[in-house]
């Protein structure tokens, strides 16, 4: 199969489910009026509530949803051969991904913007929001955990990468210098940042530069392979280094004022990943290289699992992401101008991140033109390390290999994989402080201190990265996601219950989610407990096995507790619509 | 001709548009969640007594009310709209 294929066929699933599916439940059932005032209009407050222009908008929404999920999940989930990867991106999408994110906005807009939580505590139960709460925790630090593995483990100890992560955050921290304090003009600022932060990162491939990490890790050629030394458990030095680096750069996001850290930094970085899939994509038309020995399908069972349920949870962004859902309502819902901007901005952003997915499903499939060139390249383990080789790969087709030598394709696409994963775990820390405040703080009056609360956050996130397998947290996160997708399924098939509209479009997607993750977690805690528990040989196994066994188990526990009481509120609004309908 | 041209120009709003909501609406969004909250800082300082938090002697309050009078009714949503977690997302 060749890579231009795989785009039209992608382009063919936006081209019918956007221009098609999408627009006949959008007219036929939601019905939007332009001329109804939105809560952005009828509540406007100047900060929450605020209309914004269509466009902006659909901006905001595809940044706010596209991260490093959707580079993640179709890497690791070609595993099991290409085709049921790319059959899950692209109908995943047309099917349950766009009508989530969709509904979820007019849900919001119509229901005077109020957030995921307090529709969930109204169409629900109480203690849904609840549940909706201890999913996003667990959500969290499954993020931090996993994508923590990669960037410290696989990204941070090349020895080409370092300089170049600090120069940018050092170009973050100018840009918001130059914006809020010397008050320049934002394009003298983005030239300025953007092209010391291209330097910096152009530094750090020079021999010199690389041989001064290299000391710092300890690096050795030892059989012709380039290791680091062990220092504790199976963590190597530049592991332990990466891993501490990472930590620290999620600190001061937490507890530094949101201008000074997290916003320019996060800026700066928007510049060097745009740049990064702009020249991306350009290699992928100039070679338009083909998949090669690359199998359709591997097998059933995987090293992450049987490929149902474990495919559909390990991708997630691309297809569909309850993440996209607290997103849509907290924030895209409460600008929206015209209901009628609904489609466009959230099932235009959710068909252009399957677009976004399925050329990181290139990055594994055809840069390396053969399935040994992918597992060469780092295989599921190391997905980030796969994403930088291969977008290095479209990136060297028109030539940048030939201007800036050959490493720097690989360390530019690991930079830009580090600020990816980076610019997100720090505002993770950020709301898991304020979460275990909120949640904690009446018993434990030390966690809501600031500090105590991002260090406690940084303590569970170490434990994970040096612990456990990296393949077993990216499950149970793909989980917690996915039952955040299935809680906002169901939330939007009662609301339009409630409404006595068609809800058949987000019911069975419902269905499918709620079951298929049920399943995916049974099996990750029934893996965990049952198989490579009794095979652990020291307690580094036997507690990572115990945690991903009994998340995934408490996982199980709320999903059912919420399937009881969706069936209830089902029941509860059928017997109202009946009752209606009879007067 | 002139059709075109004006098809092209929203053509590159409408990239401009989708750039800016990438780039820096997040930024201008933060920005005024801060102003916002200064503002409500000050109305809850110069105008307490209508929550019962008398901080300012009446005297002052009064004297700063037309000031504040066109900032009331948004401080009044924002102060008495429900949160909860979700809210802290986006």
């Amino acid at each position: 199969m060749n890579a231009i294929l795989v785009l039209i066929l992608a382009a063919l699933a936006l081209i019918v489910g956007y221009g098609w599916y999408a627009r006949r439940i959008d007219r036929n059932i939601i019905q939007p009026d332009p001329k109804k005032a939105t809560p952005a209009k009828m509540y406007m407050d100047g900060v929450d509530f605020i209309p914004a222009n269509r466009n902006v908008l659909f901006g905001y929404q595809f940044k706010s949803i596209a991260a490093l999920g959707p580079i993640l999940g179709p890497i690791i989930a070609v595993q099991w051969g290409w085709l049921p990867a790319l059959l899950w991106i692209l109908l995943g999408t047309f099917f349950i991904g766009w009508v989530q994110d969709y509904s979820s906005i007019i849900m919001g807009v119509r229901e005077e913007g109020q957030t995921f939580g307090a529709l969930s505590y109204r169409f629900i139960s109480p203690r849904a929001r609840g549940i909706l709460l201890a999913f996003l925790y667990v959500y969290l630090l499954m993020i931090m955990g996993a994508f923590g593995i990669q960037v410290g483990f696989n990204l941070l100890t090349n020895p080409a990468v370092p300089l170049g992560v600090i120069i940018v955050t050092l170009a973050g921290l100018l840009a918001g210098q130059m914006t809020y304090k010397w008050k320049q003009d934002i394009i003298l600022t983005t030239v300025v940042t953007v092209v010391v932060a291209l330097i910096g990162i152009w530094l750090g491939t020079l021999p010199a530069v690389k041989n001064i990490f290299g000391a710092i890790y300890g690096l050795q050629v030892v059989e012709g392979k380039t290791i680091s030394p062990t220092l504790f458990l199976q963590v190597t030095r530049a592991g332990f280094i990466g891993s501490l680096l990472v930590a620290i750069f999620c600190y001061l996001g937490a507890v530094l004022p949101i201008w000074r850290w997290a916003q320019p930094i996060n800026y700066v970085a928007f510049w060097i990943v745009l740049l990064g899939v702009l020249g991306g994509i350009l290699g992928l038309l100039i070679g338009h290289p083909g998949m090669g020995d690359f199998p359709a399908v591997t097998s059933f069972m995987a090293a992450a699992g049987p490929l149902w349920p474990m495919l559909f949870v390990t991708i997630a962004c691309g297809a569909i992401s309850g993440w996209h859902s607290l997103v849509g309502t907290s924030g895209t819902a409460r600008q929206l101008e015209k209901e009628t901007d609904a489609l466009p901005v959230g099932g235009g952003a959710m068909f252009l991140e399957m677009i976004f997915a399925t050329i990181a499903f290139l990055t594994a499939t055809v840069a390396f033109g053969s399935f040994k060139g992918y597992q060469d390249a780092g295989g599921p383990a190391a997905p980030a390390a796969v994403f930088s080789k291969g977008l290095s790969a479209f990136l060297n087709q028109w030539g940048l290999d030939r201007v800036f030598g050959q490493g720097f394709g690989t360390a530019y696409g690991a930079v830009f994989l580090t600020l990816m994963a980076l610019t997100i775990m720090h505002l993770c820390v950020r709301f898991m402080r304020v979460a275990s405040a909120e949640a904690l703080g009446d018993r434990f009056p030390a966690l809501r201190n600031v500090h105590v609360g991002s260090i406690v956050a940084l303590v569970l996130t170490l434990f994970l990265i040096w612990i456990v397998p990296f393949l077993q947290i990216w499950g149970v996160f793909g989980a917690a996601n996915q039952l955040m997708a299935s809680l906002a399924l169901l939330l939007i098939t009662l609301w339009l219950m409630s409404r006595a509209k068609n809800y058949q479009w987000t019911f069975w997607p419902f269905v499918f989610m709620l079951v298929t993750t049920v399943g995916a977690l049974l099996w990750s805690a029934y893996s965990a407990l049952f198989v490579k528990l009794p095979k652990a040989t020291n307690w580094q196994g036997i507690v990572a096995q115990v945690t991903i066994g009994v998340l995934a188990l408490l996982l199980v526990v709320l999903a059912v507790i919420l399937v009881v009481d969706g069936v209830g509120a089902m029941r509860r609004y059928r017997m109202e619509v009946a009752k209606a309908a009879s007067q | 001709m002139a059709e075109e041209k004006e098809e092209k120009g929203s053509f590159w709003d409408a990239f401009k548009g989708v750039l800016y909501g990438m780039a820096g609406h997040d930024m201008t969004r933060f920005a005024l969640k801060t102003r916002g909250s200064m503002e409500h800082l000050f109305i809850l300082i110069t105008m307490g007594d209508l929550l019962g938090v008398p901080i300012l002697p009446p005297y002052y309050s009064l004297r700063l009310l037309p000031y504040v009078v066109p900032q009331i009714s948004t401080w009044k949503r924002r102060m008495l709209r429900e949160r909860d977690l979700t809210d802290a997302l986006a």
